[in-house]
């Protein structure tokens, strides 16, 4: 895990070093005298050989500096830690709204499979699958910011502020969900365990409330830990669209202004971010799972 | 189940060419149908754009800026309107499919390409290189590409069409590496590889010939679903200002356009949206019913019991015998797709209080169907069409579901099995165990503890404690099935069904087990119908012996009568097939010849007669009765025909 932390921060340190341009002519006006381009390489520090810059980067990221934002003198780790919030608090509230939804969903749609409600359900999920993010995210600014002065249309400046980004992003991350709980309700229903308790009358919904949807639920939790990244993707294109202060913002911003140091920082936070919660996703797979839990003891 | 149903691939029949059928799958299923259509006509867009599109996509004319579609006022020249720039917004919209099918598809012709070599190679050459590159494929699933692709891209200062496909199309890679890998695994391991690795065939040569066949079958679903994706990733990547660069036409960029007057144009936004949406919907579409057509299995109907209303059942209500349970002339069907396999015929015992009834038979001799359809358990979608299943009066396969759920667990309980897989393996024992009390018993919240520790302590479990706070894959088999027994035990039921309770046990635990369990039903009076293939099991246990064939009764009577003097030749050689003490050393166990017919093609006549060692002429051509050959002792053989009892005493 650290390995990958590793590779993506390296990754991106040469990438943005062979394919962008000087920055620090891309900082000045065009038709600035060179003396002054050599002094502003000199003050962010990309007038040394790129692997010194490199050796001197992981050296300053090991002492915990992750060095100043090219653009004013923005300590870059303050900048990503004031960021990381915003991004974890829209990720949690769509995953668990998201999760909520996959089971109440997925478990409508394989009460009766081929039924009424199950192509309902379906058809929900086809059409989810279809909807870009960041379309939906625009169209629900227009039609309730915009249109019903419902929400405001940008900023985070409460906890109305995050209906609209949250319901963006659980409509493209739900329908995956949604298939998984349905495909995995309906094969645990047909279990030889699921004939056997029925042999000793426990009633339908029991069973399907709790002998299935305890089953269906832990490929749940592994599918949520593989979306992560897609939600985090997702994240960045809402956050741009409703200028929420996250990491994506972050990235994007950085990126227009080629602000390496913020860059790196953005996208070293998300991958650690990401790591983190794979390995909470994992524990919580643990705790529900006993076949883990108790071989873990 | 031991009695599985032949699968639907062996019966289904296969004609045609892969993809002809395929298609005619695909074209058979409404929806998929539409999303073909859709995925036509958007490629039909794309392709014919430059004839199609009335104007240059690119053409600029600031006195028309802002033009409204035709249904909210607009003119016939601008269809769709046009944009800010006076664009035509139809026009931008036909070239703006053109380009993300370009930039998707090839993008996912790059991947695949990349991922079905190296899945390729890694599958077959194994070693270092496999797991080298799936370690690659591990790091970069692990972490979320889509960010680094953001940042290259971001980076880039002069992008074009090339720099997108490769970081869309690059990082796909490892979804087709992966499923091509595992298919060559899989390939690898069988015979006819291993028989032409033999002759010497070329590793290519390997790969084209048996390979590239199988993997053909699952990546057009995958790829078709990778161009979908990618157009919502090229698309969100020009929304935000990294994909295509503004004179082009591009939907994401469209959108972000029309973001900006939003409140004068509003259909700017929703136009490319919903242009997207009705891609990536149709091309979802079609890989469901490719995906549909090429695995059938998920398509399950629903677990619902069907009853039969057809005959009355009055007729054989009452009677003056008291047996416990009646079953007459029981036939279950199992309708499939393009046929009607009978699983069980005519099959009739009954069973008195407190007996025990021993079914014999081999493997898909409908032992389990005609079980489990006294309980009412059948598979979807099997199902009882004649018949009586007679229960203390009343008959099992016409009474109401909620009638049947009474009856169910309380009054007959069945074990299975295979006990490991008969709980419910993240619940633990004490949970279900107290469900099943509480259900079957109505056992008071604080009685539940002390109860459940008596019912596990009466199958001959002494420490109840430790074994009600684990889960059933941390005890034996034995133990599990103790378990199972306690639980169908709770509310003392008239009937138990034991279906093969003890195949998937260990010899000794087997006889503890089947001691446990006639114990038990001896002290409640229980009755116990005890289905094996091993007629040495119910000779020692049972009272009385039903002998089942290819879905029938052959012989039936007390244990001791069938066992000492069987008279179906089938009964015959089941018993010749046991080894017995008895049997003086050098005695040589004769295994049955030939094979189980298959029950969607069962022969003319007596099922047995192709196996059968006294075959005559009338057994391949009428299908023999029951006829009685003794006190409550029959045997379904023309053997014993009265007409040719009097020929074989003669």
């Amino acid at each position: 895990m650290v390995l990958v932390v590793f590779a993506v921060v390296t990754i991106v340190f040469f990438v943005l070093r062979l394919t962008t341009g000087d920055p620090a002519r891309l900082m000045n006006p065009p038709g600035t005298p060179e003396d002054i381009i050599t002094q502003t390489r000199e003050r962010i520090g990309t007038d040394k050989p790129v692997l010194a810059q490199y050796g001197e980067y992981l050296w300053n990221m090991v002492r915990g500096d992750m060095g100043t934002s090219f653009r004013g003198d923005t300590p870059v780790r303050e900048a990503v830690l004031n960021a990381v919030p915003n991004t974890l608090s829209l990720a949690g509230i769509t995953v668990v709204i998201g999760a909520a939804l996959a089971l109440l969903l997925g478990g409508v749609a394989a009460w009766r499979p081929n039924s009424l409600l199950d192509r309902g359900v379906l058809a929900y999920v086809a059409l989810a699958q279809a909807t870009p993010a960041f379309w939906l995210a625009v169209i629900l600014v227009l039609v309730f910011s915009l249109r019903l002065r419902w929400f405001q249309a940008i900023d985070l400046t409460g906890p109305k502020s995050f209906v609209l980004p949250v319901t963006a992003l659980v409509v493209t991350l739900s329908p995956v969900l949604i298939r998984t709980v349905r495909q995995s309700l309906i094969e645990t229903m047909g279990e030889d365990f699921i004939r056997a308790a029925r042999a000793r009358r426990i009633s339908e919904r029991r069973l399907f409330l709790v002998h299935g949807l305890k089953i269906a639920a832990l490929p749940l939790i592994t599918l949520i830990g593989l979306q992560l990244g897609f939600l985090l993707a997702g994240a960045v294109v809402v956050e741009a669209i409703f200028n929420w202060p996250g990491i994506g913002k972050l990235i994007l911003d950085a990126l227009a202004s080629r602000d390496f140091p913020m860059i790196q920082g953005g996208v070293l936070v998300a991958a650690v971010v990401f790591v983190v919660l794979n390995l909470l996703v994992d524990q919580v797979y643990g705790l529900l799972d006993p076949r883990i839990r108790v071989h873990a003891r | 189940m031991s009695d599985a149903l032949p699968t639907v691939e062996r019966i289904a029949p296969r004609e045609g060419s892969a993809g002809a059928r395929a298609l005619r799958g695909i074209a058979r299923r409404p929806v998929a149908a539409a999303g073909i259509l859709g995925v036509i006509v958007i490629l039909g867009a794309s392709i014919f754009a430059p004839l199609l599109a009335p104007y240059d996509p690119a053409m600029q004319d600031l006195s028309r800026s802002l033009l409204p579609p035709i249904w909210d006022g607009g003119s016939a020249d601008h269809i769709l309107g046009t944009d800010p720039l006076g664009r035509d917004v139809a026009s931008r919209l036909l070239f703006g499919a053109r380009n993300s099918l370009v930039i998707s598809v090839s993008a996912m012709l790059l991947g695949s390409l990349l991922g079905l070599t190296t899945g390729m190679f890694a599958g077959f050459y194994g070693g270092r290189l496999d797991s080298l590159l799936m370690r690659v494929g591990d790091i970069q699933l692990a972490f979320p590409f889509i960010l680094l692709a953001i940042a290259i891209l971001g980076t880039l200062a002069d992008r074009n069409a090339i720099d997108l496909i490769l970081v869309l199309g690059i990082p796909g890679w490892i979804v087709y590496a992966r499923v091509v890998r595992s298919r060559v695994l899989a390939e690898k391991e069988k015979e006819y590889v291993m028989a032409a690795k033999a002759v010497g065939a070329t590793s290519l040569r390997r790969l084209r010939r048996y390979v590239l066949p199988s993997v053909w079958q699952v990546v057009p679903v995958i790829a078709l679903l990778d161009v979908g994706f990618l157009i919502m990733m090229e698309s969100t990547l020009s929304f935000l200002g990294l994909g295509l660069q503004p004179p082009a036409s591009s939907w994401g960029l469209m959108l972000a356009e029309g973001r900006k007057n939003m409140m004068i144009s509003p259909w700017l936004s929703v136009l490319p949206g919903l242009a997207i949406m009705a891609t990536v919907l149709s091309i979802n579409l079609v890989a469901d019913g490719l995906a549909d057509v090429i695995d059938p299995r998920l398509r399950k109907g629903s677990f619902r019991r069907r009853l039969l209303r057809t005959q009355a059942s009055a007729e054989g209500a009452g009677g003056d015998r008291p047996s416990l349970l009646a079953v007459r002339d029981l036939s279950v069907e199992f309708p499939l797709s393009d046929r009607v396999v009978q699983v069980v015929r005519d099959v009739s015992f009954e069973i008195r209080r407190g007996e025990t009834l021993g079914i014999v038979g081999e493997s898909g001799s409908g032992k389990s169907v005609t079980a489990l359809s006294i309980i009412q358990l059948l598979d979807s979608p099997g199902r009882v069409t004649a018949g009586q299943i007679l229960f203390d009066g009343r008959d099992l396969a016409r009474i109401p579901d909620h009638e049947m759920a009474a009856l169910r667990g309380r009054r007959i309980g069945m074990i299975f099995q295979n006990p490991a897989s008969s709980l419910n393996p993240v619940l633990s024992i004490g949970y279900q165990m107290a469900e099943a009390m509480r259900r079957l018993k109505r056992v008071p919240v604080k009685r539940i503890e002390s109860e459940c520790r008596d019912a596990l302590r009466s199958v001959g479990i002494g420490d109840p404690d430790r074994v009600l706070g684990q889960y059933p894959f941390q005890l034996s088999g034995g133990m599990n099935q103790r378990v199972m027994i306690a639980m169908a035990m709770t509310a003392q039921p008239d009937l138990l069904i034991a279906d093969e309770p003890t195949t998937a046990l260990d010899v000794t635990t087997q006889a503890q087990i089947l001691e446990q369990l006639h114990e038990i039903t001896t002290e409640q009076d229980t009755s116990l119908i005890l289905i094996t293939h091993d007629i040495a099991l119910v000779a020692e246990h049972a009272d009385t012996i039903v002998v089942m064939y290819a879905g029938q009764v052959c012989e039936s009577g007390p244990a001791s009568r069938v066992v000492s003097d069987p008279r179906h030749p089938y009964t015959r050689a089941l018993l010749e097939s046991v080894p017995r003490a008895e049997l003086e050393a050098g005695v040589r166990l004769k295994a049955i010849p030939g094979e189980l017919p298959d029950p969607a093609a069962l022969p003319v006549g007596c099922p047995f007669a192709p196996r059968c060692p006294s075959v005559m002429d009338v057994c391949t051509e009428v299908n023999p009765p029951p006829f009685r050959v003794g006190s409550r002792h029959s045997a379904a053989c023309h053997l014993w025909a009265p007409e040719m009892r009097k020929e074989v005493v003669s």
